[in-house]
């Protein structure tokens, strides 16, 4: 990883600037410091010079092997043949995608060769075809390959002279969008296999039968592939012993590449398939590992103390680890960032304690580190180790030891409730509900080392943040009540116009009548005033 | 890689997952430390961890690997007991005998043990501490005969004195050979050898050549 990102970054430096041939034009970090005429110029030659050496040393490597294995392989050949329709096919998909080489590969002479010493049965013919692919490709290549791409001439010849040797490559396990990675791990089994001789191309034969048996069992269900990968190893395993006579540690040792170079070629058609719910677990997951951000080590009883530098280095370590579980693609390279991380919590809990971790550690402290790092797509890769890890490993190993706590652990964060964190139900859901954080809780519970400053401070925060809140409070009642006030004198109005608006007719057309009542005696004025003294004394 | 005519005979390797039950304070970790490193409480223990060990045993000329898992025995991860104990050839049951609790505990496992995995597992019943006798809880006469009742057998040891341990476990490992036979027996031999490595106990025949180049020296 480091290497990587080391060799890509670009240093600009004054003197880089310009060509680094003099020729006063300014040069590019990705053409090797060359301004462009210069550049080409110079990978031109290196990559003519390369290609000579390379072809000599694989024509030379592929005589010997002919020599070595004519005796044995006469099945081989008839195989590469009845295939050459999928060698055509394949030539027309690497055409395409050319661009997409890049900077992998160093040791280009060597790798080359290696590959060129794979192909057990060479024929002329087929060179020459090859002789023309390269051509072809080599024009394309210029074509379409991105300057940025073409970090040194060495490296991007080496990639592309992997292709050509890819491309007439006569078997059809071979995937045709073999990524470099894939290519790399090819490389290293076959290298490692030659060690085994004879059981070694048994078992090479056996690799690619299955990876051609698997290429048409992609409808299979998930459980059948993992049932075929699983009869895989068992059959490879006892062949060697049974038929070869190879001893268990070799045999072992054999099954981890075989492991290595199948998982390889099938990981993305069997992780995380689109046939199981896989991912929707992997998001269930996550989203409840969130959910469960206020966690502390204290509630899980994690018997480490973060407060240790070393210690916290530990934990950040055995988090980066278990995060990193999810780059892998072999089953067994994911179970070893397992072990890796459960050793960084062992040296947590020893650099604590002084004293050898027990399950009754390590396992809460290992819940703690999957809550704290989160690490992606956890089910998928549990699922994937279980299903395509081969299972003497995962079973009784140590290795193993490790997983089944990482399941454990992810079972317990899935089933976890008040109880299993020794909290009242109503403080578990108001945490989970994100009402409060028992971190505000404990501030008051400092640990003795902390300054004074920093305690008086944290009190004063304590106090703000609750006069704030009280002002908070204040200001809503406040709001409130104007509220009310208006609401109060608006209901009044409405009222009062409501009333207004049922009654007024009424009222008018009375008094209007009493009037006319009046206005028809016309003789009022003569009357008598009324005689009402006599009346109220009545 | 040379002669080997003779050693074809016991040339047969075992390997065994074992795990190791119990509450929280019975001593499950001394024991297991007591055992693999012959030390208690030592401030020179140089081991990470004791949550999963190893041993080697020659019984008989048969080569045993031992694993042993350590769990979790606090309340709260009981529920995970089927995660560890899956595929297990033994149990180890370990009480405390001046804690009560802790043999109930064991009762607990025991029918779990047995309704899960059947009679495929062997039982062991160990009350620790026998050097604390005098502040004993529980009586040996009715741990025996439980014990008997479930057809597990019952241990007594102290890991400070270093008492029972070494039988404890040969014995466990005997027992365990015996049932992998039978099993094998059960199924047929020879050809369904592979049958049974399958995800399960691995049970691996030797090749003559290694028995003397492996070395089987680590005694039980």
């Amino acid at each position: 990883m480091n290497l990587k990102s080391e060799r890509r970054g670009i240093h600009v430096d004054q003197s880089e600037l310009l060509c680094k041939k003099g020729c006063g034009y300014y040069g590019n970090p990705a053409w090797q410091g060359f301004c462009s005429k210069c550049w080409r110029e110079e990978y031109h030659k290196a990559r003519q010079k390369q290609i000579q050496e390379d072809w000599e040393l694989a024509e030379r490597l592929q005589r010997e092997e002919e020599e070595a294995y004519a005796s044995s392989q006469s099945t081989q050949g008839a195989q590469s043949l009845t295939f050459s329709k999928f060698e055509e096919k394949k030539t027309n998909e690497k055409t395409r995608k050319v661009t997409t080489v890049k900077k992998f590969f160093t040791a280009s002479s060597r790798a080359g060769a290696k590959k060129a010493a794979e192909e057990k049965t060479p024929k002329q013919g087929q060179l020459g075809r090859e002789r023309n692919a390269d051509n072809i490709l080599r024009d394309l290549k210029e074509i379409f390959t991105p300057s940025w791409e073409l970090s040194s001439p060495s490296e991007a010849l080496a990639g592309k002279l992997k292709e050509i040797q890819e491309a007439k490559a006569p078997s059809p396990s071979i995937h045709r969008q073999a990524s470099i990675e894939t290519d790399r791990v090819s490389k290293e089994f076959i290298e490692f296999i030659r060690t085994y001789q004879k059981p070694g191309q048994d078992i090479y034969k056996q690799c690619k039968l299955f990876l051609d048996t698997m290429s048409h069992k992609r409808d299979l269900s998930i459980e059948e592939q993992s049932e075929c990968a699983q009869d895989f190893y068992q059959n490879v395993a006892d062949r060697l012993q049974t038929r070869w006579k190879v001893p268990p540690e070799k045999v072992e040792k054999a099954m981890d590449e075989v492991e290595k170079y199948i998982m390889t070629r099938q990981y993305k058609y069997v992780f995380c398939p689109e046939t199981t719910d896989d991912e929707k677990k992997d998001l269930a997951v996550q989203k409840r590992i969130r959910a469960l951000h206020w966690v502390t080590p204290q509630m899980l009883c994690v018997p480490v103390s973060e407060e240790i530098p070393e210690v916290s280095d530990m934990v950040v370590k055995a988090i980066t680890d278990i995060i990193e579980m999810d780059s892998k693609r072999v089953p067994r390279d994911k179970l070893a960032c397992i072990t890796k991380c459960s050793k960084h919590i062992f040296n947590a809990i020893k650099i604590t304690k002084n004293e050898p971790a027990s399950a009754d550690d390590f396992l809460p402290t290992l819940i703690y580190i999957v809550l704290k790092g989160n690490p992606p797509r956890l089910q998928s890769n549990i699922q994937y180790i279980t299903r395509f890890c081969n299972p003497s490993r995962l079973m009784t190993g140590e290795d193993g030891y490790y997983f089944t706590n990482l399941c454990c652990a992810v079972a317990f964060i899935e089933k976890l409730d008040a109880q299993s964190l020794n909290l009242s139900q109503e403080d578990f859901d108001r945490f989970m509900t994100g009402q409060t954080s028992p971190k505000k809780q404990e501030s008051d519970s400092f640990s003795p080392d902390v300054c004074l400053g920093v305690k008086q401070m944290c009190k004063s925060l304590d106090l703000l943040s609750q006069l704030n809140e009280r002002q908070e409070r204040i200001v809503s009642e406040a709001k409130k009540l104007e509220k009310d006030l208006i609401d109060w004198t608006d209901g009044i109005t409405k009222e009062v116009e409501d009333i207004v608006e049922k009654y007024p007719l009424e009222i008018k057309p009375k008094s209007q009548a009493l009037a006319a009542i009046d206005s028809e005696n016309v003789e009022n004025d003569k009357l008598p005033p009324p005689l009402q003294p006599q009346v109220y004394a009545g | 890689m040379a002669t080997g005519a003779g050693a074809a005979a016991g040339g047969r390797s075992f390997s065994f997952k074992v795990v190791l039950l119990g509450e929280g304070c019975v001593g499950k970790t001394s024991l297991v430390l007591r055992y693999c490193e012959n030390k208690f409480n030592d401030k020179h223990i140089t081991t990470l961890q004791a949550s999963f060990l190893t041993k080697k045993l020659n019984i008989g000329g048969k080569r045993v690997n031992l694993a042993i898992w350590d769990t979790a025995g606090q309340e709260r991860f009981h529920a995970l007991g089927p995660i560890y104990y899956r595929d297990s050839n033994g149990a180890i049951l370990v009480y405390d005998i001046t804690d009560e609790d802790s043999f109930q505990k064991v009762k607990n496992w025991v029918k779990e043990l047995r309704k899960m995995l059947g009679n495929e597992i062997c039982l062991c019943i160990v009350g620790n501490k026998i050097d604390l006798e005098k502040e004993r809880h529980v009586s040996v006469q009715e741990a025996e005969m439980y014990a008997e009742s479930v057809g597990a057998k019952h241990y007594h040891t102290s890991a400070k004195q270093n008492k029972g341990i070494e039988e404890l476990f040969l014995d466990l490992c005997k027992r365990m050979i015996e049932t992998a036979q039978v099993d094998e027996r059960a199924r047929g031999n020879g050809s369904s050898q592979s049958g049974i490595a399958r995800r399960g106990v691995q049970i691996i025949d030797d090749e003559p050549q290694v028995q003397s180049s492996g070395g089987c020296c680590s005694s039980g």
